[in-house]
């Protein structure tokens, strides 16, 4: 095959020949040249009778090129539909039409908010439906735990608790030295020091244990149960399993309920016991506690109900983190983009609602709860 | 002689430890449409991969206009892939883009044209394969065969040389599949592009193939190399032959040959 032989282009008074193939690196020079016709001559024609081709894009340019200014006319090799063909089609695609006008920017905000609250509203019904879907799939695995997937549920037991130990002990440790290094700051004004284990006993059992587990594992699981059935809808493998006659459910997400239903308050005891052991430590290092002191002064104020309400709170932690993440990922519908938004959506709700129902939880904690009295 | 615009040498390669393709070479001249054939799990995917740059080949060389694609740390091959189309299994749309969006993604990417130029490149691509009138539809919003035509819409935007295909027809019926061989041939014609095409769809591969290359399992490579007829009529190898007369091959046969 001859090689493509390089473009010539001249202009002849109002006549601007091209010869050879004409690539998009060269356009611009038949633009130049259109425009120098049109300055000699008020009629213009674009020879392309010795043209042998063109790219897509050049071809684009050489069209627009002739529909500015002064129209020129357009000759085509004789023999050679495909440039005309070319032409023709660039003639019938009408450009884009151009868009309506925007509407002002206060309306278009507050249009938005009402989508917005509109779409929350509606995932929050998903949401509701969804979780009833999973109750009833929870209760056939507790009836029948026979025909239930344990090896799933003990993989994911594995991957969002037992992997997550090491975090939540050590962010908790952190944080019950520095709370306890706040109240003991606090305390010593008043010669009040030996309050600060009641202080950290209360902050760390009721709420900043939970919490931070809760967190966490909203952070590493929730995510991850969302990008995994998201991607499992992208793939249509949810569609396979429905086809073949599985309960998504009982299959997809009551081995995830379950799973962190069971880790969930050993995570939150964990971090319990490392949150106290930080307050044991900056007690005796800042406050000049003794560690018997410490813990004999929180054996006086904590009752058992402190660790189990934390517990209880980490049942329903468990439900909201691995249903929400578990439902957004059903949301996906389309590709890549949407398994990202699903992921963030299944963290920053799932963390939304837990802090929700903790602050609930904690409202009526605080009345039932039988008063110590030192 | 024609001048080759890729060839491939002495090309060996697989999977972790499992070799699958050696000594493999072969050349695909311009403007030529070349099918890989062959049986499902004979390596077809493979050897596109090494061919494609997507993975580097265990030893011998891929060439593409005379250079080494891997020979001066990906430079060769950068360069190659501005002169080369793909088209993936399944499209390969990007799915939060629209058809033209996805048309004019190589478009803005590669070249400095004015918006104005970059639609109306695009649409004349959508147009080419008979998709003007959804330029703005998103691709989960077509059919299966319409996304693989855009694909091929994307593929042809910047004039590529050289159009790579993988499996074209699989999940398309057999009209819609007649006619994706049907455009194949006329850009073939009418833009000059050399295709390669990894297929094992035998209408498909009589319609539209100037030359076959046929690999094969237990060979670990090609096993022939000639015109869809030539293979068909005259090989006398068994695994070409019940290849091309569609009958199951006997294992006998296998052994006999291997």
């Amino acid at each position: 095959m001859t090689p493509i032989p390089d473009i010539a282009i001249s202009v002849t008074g109002g006549v601007v020949h091209v010869r050879g193939f004409l690539r998009t690196a060269s356009a611009g020079r038949l633009v130049t040249a259109l425009r120098e016709a049109t300055m000699v001559s008020e009629v213009v024609t674009l020879d392309l009778s010795e043209c042998t081709g063109m790219e897509t894009a050049a071809a684009a340019t050489a069209f627009e090129a002739t529909l500015s200014g002064p129209r020129a006319s357009v000759s085509f090799p004789p023999g050679r539909p495909e440039l005309r063909e070319v032409f023709e089609a660039f003639r019938r695609l009408a450009p884009p039409a151009t868009p309506p006008p925007r509407p002002g920017l206060l309306r278009a905000h507050l249009e938005g908010v009402g989508a917005d609250v509109l779409a929350a509203g509606d995932v929050l019904h998903g949401l509701w439906r969804f979780a009833g879907q999973s109750a009833r799939a929870l209760l056939t695995a507790v009836r029948r735990p026979g025909s239930f997937r344990w090896s799933l549920a003990l993989y994911h037991m594995e991957h969002a608790g037992v992997k997550a130990v090491p975090i939540v002990a050590m962010l908790c440790w952190l944080l019950g030295t520095v709370l306890g290094f706040q109240a003991g700051y606090q305390l010593k004004t008043f010669g009040a020091e030996i309050f600060m284990p009641d202080l950290l006993g209360y902050s760390i059992t009721w709420e900043i244990g939970p919490l931070l587990a809760a967190i966490l594992v909203a952070g590493r699981s929730s995510s991850a149960f969302a990008a995994e059935i998201g991607t499992m809808r992208v793939r249509q493998e949810v569609d396979a399993l429905e086809v073949m006659g599985f309960d998504v459910y009982r299959f997809l997400v009551a081995p995830k309920v379950i799973a962190l239903v069971l880790v969930m308050p050993v995570l939150i005891l964990i971090a319990d016991f490392f949150g106290l052991l930080g307050g044991l430590l900056i007690g005796g290092w800042y406050l000049n506690m003794p560690a018997p002191v410490y813990l004999s002064r929180l054996h006086l104020v904590m009752l058992p109900i402190d660790f189990y309400w934390g517990i209880l709170k980490g049942l329903v932690f468990a439900v909201i983190i691995a249903t929400v993440g578990c439902y957004m990922g059903t949301r996906v519908r389309g590709g890549a983009a949407e398994v990202g938004q699903a992921t963030t959506a299944a963290v920053v709700t799932s963390v939304f609602l837990v802090i929700v129902a903790d602050a609930l939880i904690s409202l009526l904690y605080i009345r039932i709860r039988p008063t110590v009295v030192v | 002689m024609t001048e080759p615009i890729l060839e491939v040498r002495e090309l060996e390669g697989g999977y972790g430890t499992t070799r699958v393709l050696r000594g493999v070479s072969f050349r695909v001249n311009r403007g030529e449409i070349v099918v890989i054939a062959g049986r499902s799990g004979c390596g077809k995917s493979t050897l596109l991969r090494y061919l494609l740059g997507l993975a580097r080949p265990w030893a011998g060389a891929v060439c593409f206009e005379g250079s080494d694609i891997w020979a001066d740390g990906g430079q060769a091959l950068a360069a190659a892939r501005r002169k080369w189309g793909v088209l993936f299994q399944s499209g390969a749309l990007l799915a939060s883009f629209t058809l033209l969006e996805n048309v004019l993604l190589p478009l803005s990417e590669f070249t400095r044209l004015p918006p104005p130029i970059l639609w109306r490149t695009a649409m004349r691509k959508l147009d080419l394969v008979g998709l003007a009138a959804f330029a703005e539809s998103y691709p989960l919003e077509v059919s299966g065969g319409m996304q693989k035509r855009a694909g091929l819409a994307r593929a042809l935007a910047l004039d590529p040389d050289m159009v790579f295909f993988d499996e074209p027809s699989a999940g398309l019926d057999p009209v819609t599949s007649a006619e994706l061989d049907d455009l194949i041939l006329t850009i073939n014609r009418t833009l000059a592009t050399t295709m390669l095409i990894v297929t094992h769809e035998l209408p498909s591969i009589m319609a539209i193939s100037h030359r076959v290359v046929m690999l094969d399992a237990t060979a670990q490579g090609i096993i022939a190399v000639g015109s869809a007829r030539e293979l068909g009529e005259y090989s006398t190898d068994p695994r070409v032959t019940a290849f091309f007369g569609r009958t199951p091959l006997a294992q006998e046969a296998v052994h006999h040959v291997s």
